[in-house]
């Protein structure tokens, strides 16, 4: 199945290039382990061979589309990178007329490393609502019927279920170990920001120190910035090289806003993001 | 003849170690292999690939107070940051004692880098010998080798359920324990041959491959974080920032890399490297084209950890041969 879908996203794209539809191809190509895969930039009709979709593609290409945003390109998009596209439509970073979206019917990721393949399916691909991309111009593959997740919060609300001070020690552990090398950022297709405030001088937020406090002060701010957007591809997750589990963080906040608003974010375009929306019937909910 | 020590004493002599010193050993921690500091020789990790990020860091910390001014009676004092305590480094592979020797060219050439300087000089450096190479390895290409022994102060080489010990400085046989070492004929299996890589010629072909368009392509894929700089042993570049509050001022410097966007930004806002492909094209002429211009060797030791590590398979393995293929054409 997944050599047909390579064979489709090659045809497509040959097609796209040789019209001079699009300047570039984003997509995929197998990667200098010879098992997993990593983005390829395809602008000539020759380099679209190299293209290949397998349950390795785990990258969300999407993140791309804000550097190219000055092309017109066609990318490569599962369900979840789909979304991101949405999302990036839907806070005007990008054209639509400038993203061809080759949508994929997604069978799901599979967790890899560098050199190494477990045939075990990604947490967020065991939890996926969307098989079939919500927005796309072309779409490969079939979509199948889909089986809502049993208990996609499992993990959050065990997590909810602890006290605050246990919860403090949780998340000062783990983000005792970052090193703050900003990985988590750039991987991640919302954080688009050409300063963000953690790099900002005037005024200074937050310092350069790697210490807890500072640590604990970036984490919590980046987790916030992405709240009602986060669309759970845990590409930031999946880039820190110390494992920190940030979608525990993504995913609680993205609970809040399910409870909150009814909202899950990329599902379209045009809808309005809870928290960058002010109603004047809204109520503070703050005694006014 | 050699020196040996078994697998249960040399614990005990971690053990001993650690009741002296500072011990600094790779160790679990959340699934990860690191280097941290130990309380007990029963948490050190003997066998392991490589640790996630290099021991760089027991000298050039992720963030370090450099020096601190204090106001006391009326006077303005400034107090220079000191390391005292003596520090044994344990379990390093020799492509990160390389690293090391790496570093030091720079930083401690006068005028020194005076905190790395005492870092350094406190610190007696005991390390494994490999017994197998990893996929992303390729340290025989980069002048250093599995059972490297010559940027250490001990070397210890597994056969068996013994270490073979070689102490090749002062400080190295100053810390052996010879109650605890004994004589044997036993030889050191063959070291493990990891993956080689095209590095001859490599400087002189990097000169004419400044210009090229390969460096804006493979920044397409770039994320620019500072990943492969912060998991690297031989990126030592630092940003450098005040602390100020009621009580005085701290200056503190921490890891910062050539990938970030405002790393060469200049008051004013210029930026010599604007583009992603620039930046990423520092990385690389660092490495192979800078660093060996000025101290002769490569700035670069073959650990792989960047080709393990990068979210999105940037790898100098390929860049090196790419480079060279590029040389090759442009001579034809």
């Amino acid at each position: 199945m997944q050599e047909g879908l390579t064979q489709q996203i090659r045809e497509k794209a040959r097609e796209l290039l040789t019209s001079a539809a699009v300047d570039c191809i984003i997509g995929y190509e197998r990667a200098s382990d010879g098992l997993t895969a990593r983005p390829l930039f395809a602008y000539e009709p020759n380099d679209v061979d190299k293209l290949i979709f397998d349950q390795t593609c785990t990258h969300n290409l999407s993140r791309f589309l804000v550097d190219k945003r000055d092309s017109t390109v066609a990318i490569v998009a599962k369900p979840c990178d789909s979304r991101a596209v949405n999302l990036l439509l839907a806070e005007k970073q990008i054209q639509r007329e400038r993203v061809y979206v080759i949508g994929v019917v997604c069978p799901g990721i599979v967790e890899a490393t560098w050199g190494q393949i477990n045939d075990r399916l990604q947490a967020r691909c065991q939890l996926c609502r969307e098989h079939t991309p919500p927005m796309y111009d072309f779409l490969v593959g079939e979509p199948t019927a889909e089986e809502p997740p049993v208990e996609p919060y499992h993990d959050v609300a065990e997590l909810e279920a602890k006290s605050v001070a246990e919860r403090q020690s949780f998340w000062a552990e783990q983000f005792a170990r970052c090193i703050r090398c900003y990985a988590c950022r750039q991987a991640c297709p919302g954080c688009y920001c050409t300063e963000c405030f953690v790099e900002q001088l005037d005024p200074q937020w937050v310092g350069i120190r790697v210490a807890p406090a500072e640590n604990e002060f970036w984490h919590i701010i980046r987790a916030f910035h992405l709240a009602g957007r986060c669309i759970a591809c845990n590409e930031c997750e999946r880039a820190c090289p110390v494992n920190i589990p940030l979608s525990l963080l993504n995913r609680k906040l993205e609970k809040d806003v399910l409870e909150l608003f009814a909202f899950r974010s990329g599902l379209s375009a045009e809808a309005l993001l809870p928290l960058a929306t002010f109603k004047k019937e809204e109520r503070l909910g703050m005694g006014e | 003849m050699t020196q040996i020590i078994s697998r249960q004493d040399l614990l005990s002599w971690l053990e001993r170690l650690i009741g002296e010193r500072i011990v600094i050993a790779p160790a679990q921690s959340n699934g990860l292999v690191l280097f941290q500091r130990v309380s007990r020789a029963e948490d050190i990790v003997l066998d392991f690939d490589n640790t996630v990020l290099s021991p760089k860091e027991s000298f050039l910390p992720l963030s370090e107070v450099l020096f601190t001014v204090a106001k006391e009676n009326g006077d303005i004092k400034l107090m220079p940051a000191t390391v005292a305590e003596e520090m044994v480094l344990f379990g390093l592979h020799p492509c990160d004692a390389k690293g090391m020797a790496v570093i030091d060219q720079p930083l401690l050439a006068a005028p020194a880098d005076d905190l790395y300087q005492q870092h350094r000089a406190r610190t007696t450096l005991i390390g494994l010998a490999c017994s197998q190479a990893g996929p992303e390895c390729f340290c025989t290409s980069m002048g250093t080798a599995p059972d490297d022994p010559s940027n250490l102060d001990i070397l210890l080489t597994r056969v068996n359920d013994s270490y073979i010990v070689q102490a090749t400085t002062e400080k190295g046989k100053a810390l052996l324990p010879s109650d605890l070492i004994a004589q044997s004929e036993v030889t050191a299996p063959p070291p493990p041959s990891p993956q080689a890589v095209p590095t001859e010629g490599i400087v002189e072909v990097m000169r004419g491959a400044f210009e090229s368009p390969y460096w804006s392509r493979l920044a397409d894929r770039c994320l620019h974080c500072n990943l492969c700089a912060y998991v690297c042993p031989t990126c030592y570049c630092f940003d450098i920032r005040d602390y100020v509050d009621e009580g005085g001022i701290e200056r503190v410097r921490s890891w910062e890399s050539c990938q970030s966007p405002g790393f060469t930004r200049l008051a004013g806002g210029y930026d010599p490297r604007p583009t992603k492909g620039a930046r990423l094209r520092q990385r690389f002429y660092h490495k192979l084209s800078y660093f060996p211009e000025h101290f002769g060797h490569l700035g670069c030791v073959g650990c792989g950890r960047c080709v393990r590590y990068c979210p999105v398979n940037i790898d100098i393995r390929e860049i090196i041969n790419d480079i060279q293929k590029l040389g090759a054409q442009s001579e034809c």
